[in-house]
């Protein structure tokens, strides 16, 4: 008797590279280096390397955006939620389910929203959603966000963390099938920063994909599913993200780890390393 | 020959404050709003700071802490109140009447980067203010080695990533030798390597006499380069005080940094919230409890 066929076909990535290799012009070595990933919905996965690792230029690969608008060319096969970021008919396909977060708000604002709410309901209304609908969304993601009351405020005349929000808020709006954050938190201040986390658990909860690229490792570590470690452009790491953070391998061929494995390391302690304050606290008090 | 001393003593205080150089920046009073906005950005704001001081400028967002930043560097002049720099009121004086005593990084740093290469950007300042080729360009090169940027000289900065860039103009902010340094979250996005050469870069210019206030959201960051916290809300200087005493007052918002707050909870004696400072007494507690495991007492 052979075993039934599972009913749940396996879920197909929502983003996949396969050898992926992207060179920018005039680069003298490749920022993507033949990298094969399957990224899944329902997870967020953590992209971790050091500056020109490689992280950032994946992203804007999935997202289309390289090699479209910054040259450079990109070999080997890339599907974002099944179609090619590249051609016209995938970005048609693409338009409203990909979320691009970008570290730069200021730069991400479309500047032609008079207030945060036009700004917000950009997005909806060229998808041709219908007002309420963009109403109602635009309501909730600002409130997400925690910036509803800057609603009627010009988004030029807000402060980075604020912008920063509203830019996220605008993403939320869309309910996008994946994400992809660009160090999302680098301007928010402490709270912002765990309302980023909790939003990136409760998108993947509602199935989305999340992928974040990002140097912060406190914020990260219980947070993400999967992380992925690149180094020169090239996968280096993928697996559970606390067996890879807490053990030396990170730091000696890595980007590091937070800044408790660091304390760690710091006064000399063997791996495998605590991670947040209350697994160092717990580990080292006096018996 | 007492009395010899305590003149003498007297005589030094008194010198003292007839040399006491003038702060470097001073904000006396300040309120400020943006055109349409309900609720003034600044308001009543009264800050000193002395050559070589290190302030963390904390606070939620939108409490403005940025708009104290462009108001020290005269992008935007206060509508009550004073601000001083070296001396110089801000008032009828733009960004560029202060090249020779402010340098700044912005939040966002493309805000700042015109030029057709990391090594021209940086040498913009320093140019216009007149120096010789010769010490432009050792200075230059000086700065991009700090920060590592050396490499990267002949690449125009749009070509660089992101938090790149943010060395960049943070090079190129310290390239004119200011004597105040504004920095607007200047550890965003980088790696452990580049937060490392910001907090050196830092140090090492506090340590020549250059005062230092940076916008932060990093309490590593602040606590490794910077020793006193000044707390914004709603516009006004809720708190100033040392770091220490800043940080981990409000854990929720205000948070210490992660190894300072392990060291806090576990009773360490440190003095020091910096890392290095930590890790050694860690490391002595656990080499104490590692004796007592092979020598119990009893």
């Amino acid at each position: 008797m052979s075993a039934a066929p599972s009913l749940a076909p396996a879920l197909a990535p929502a983003l996949a590279l396969e050898g992926a290799t992207f060179r920018y012009p005039g680069a003298e070595r490749d920022a993507l280096d033949r990298v094969t990933l399957a990224l899944e919905p329902g997870r967020v996965h953590w992209l971790f390397g050091p500056l020109g690792a490689g992280c950032s230029t994946l992203l804007l690969a999935a997202a289309g955006l390289a090699p479209r608008l910054t040259g450079g060319t990109l070999t080997g096969r890339l599907a974002t939620l099944g179609a090619d970021p590249q051609a016209a008919e995938g970005r048609r396909a693409l338009a409203g389910r990909v979320a691009l977060v970008t570290p730069s708000p200021a730069l991400q604002l479309s500047g032609i929203g008079a207030t945060v709410f036009e700004e917000v309901a950009f997005a909806p209304a060229n998808l041709g959603w219908p007002i309420g609908r963009i109403r109602t969304a635009v309501g909730e993601a600002l409130a997400r966000f925690e910036v509803a009351h800057l609603v009627e405020r010009a988004p030029a005349q807000l402060s980075g963390g604020e912008q920063q929000r509203v830019v996220l808020a605008a993403m939320a709006a869309l309910a996008p099938a994946l994400w992809l954050l660009d160090e999302p938190a680098g301007a928010l201040d402490a709270a912002g920063r765990r309302r980023v986390a909790e939003v990136l658990r409760e998108e993947a909860a509602r199935g989305a994909a999340v992928v974040i690229a990002s140097e912060d490792a406190d914020l990260l570590v219980d947070v993400a599913d999967r992380l992925v470690v690149l180094a020169e452009g090239r996968v280096v790491a993928d697996g559970a993200p606390r067996a890879l953070l807490a053990g030396d391998a990170i730091w000696t061929e890595g980007p590091g780890s937070t800044s408790v494995a660091a304390l760690a390391r710091g006064a000399g302690l063997a791996a495998p390393h605590p991670l947040t304050v209350a697994e160092g606290v717990a580990r080292w008090s006096a018996p | 020959m007492e009395r010899a001393v305590s003149e003498v003593v007297r005589e030094t205080a008194r010198d003292a404050r007839r040399d006491a150089p003038a702060p470097v920046l001073r904000l006396e009073g300040v309120g400020f709003a943006y055109p349409g906005a309900p609720a003034p950005a600044l308001d009543g704001v009264t800050l000193e700071m002395a050559a070589g001081e290190g302030v963390a400028l904390l606070g939620p967002n939108g409490a403005g802490k940025t708009t104290l930043t462009r108001l020290a560097m005269a992008l935007l002049h206060p509508a009550r109140g004073t601000v001083t720099v070296a001396g110089r009121a801000t008032r009828g004086r733009a960004p560029e009447d202060l090249a020779d005593v402010a340098g700044y990084l912005f939040q966002q740093p493309e805000a700042q980067l015109f030029e057709r290469t990391v090594r021209a950007e940086v040498a913009f300042g320093p140019r216009r203010l007149g120096w010789d080729e010769a010490r432009v360009a050792a200075r230059v090169d000086a700065v991009l080695a700090a920060l590592d940027l050396a490499p990267s000289a002949d690449v125009h900065p749009y070509d660089l990533p992101v938090p790149r860039r943010r060395l960049v103009a943070l090079a190129a902010a310290l390239a004119a030798e200011p004597r105040l340094l504004l920095l607007d979250e200047p550890t965003a996005g980088l790696d452990r390597v580049g937060r490392g050469l910001v907090e050196r870069a830092v140090r090492a210019v506090r340590a020549s006499g250059v005062a230092v206030l940076a916008v932060t959201h990093d309490p590593g960051f602040a606590v490794e380069a910077l020793e006193r916290g000044v707390l914004l809300a709603h516009g006004r200087i809720v708190r100033d005080a040392p770091l220490d005493a800043v940080l981990g007052s409000d854990p929720a918002a205000l948070p210490l940094p992660p190894a300072a707050e392990v060291a806090r909870r576990l009773g360490l004696a440190s003095a020091s919230l910096r890392l290095a400072d930590v890790a050694r007494e860690l490391a002595e507690r656990c080499r104490a409890a590692d004796a007592r495991d092979k020598f119990p007492s009893s």
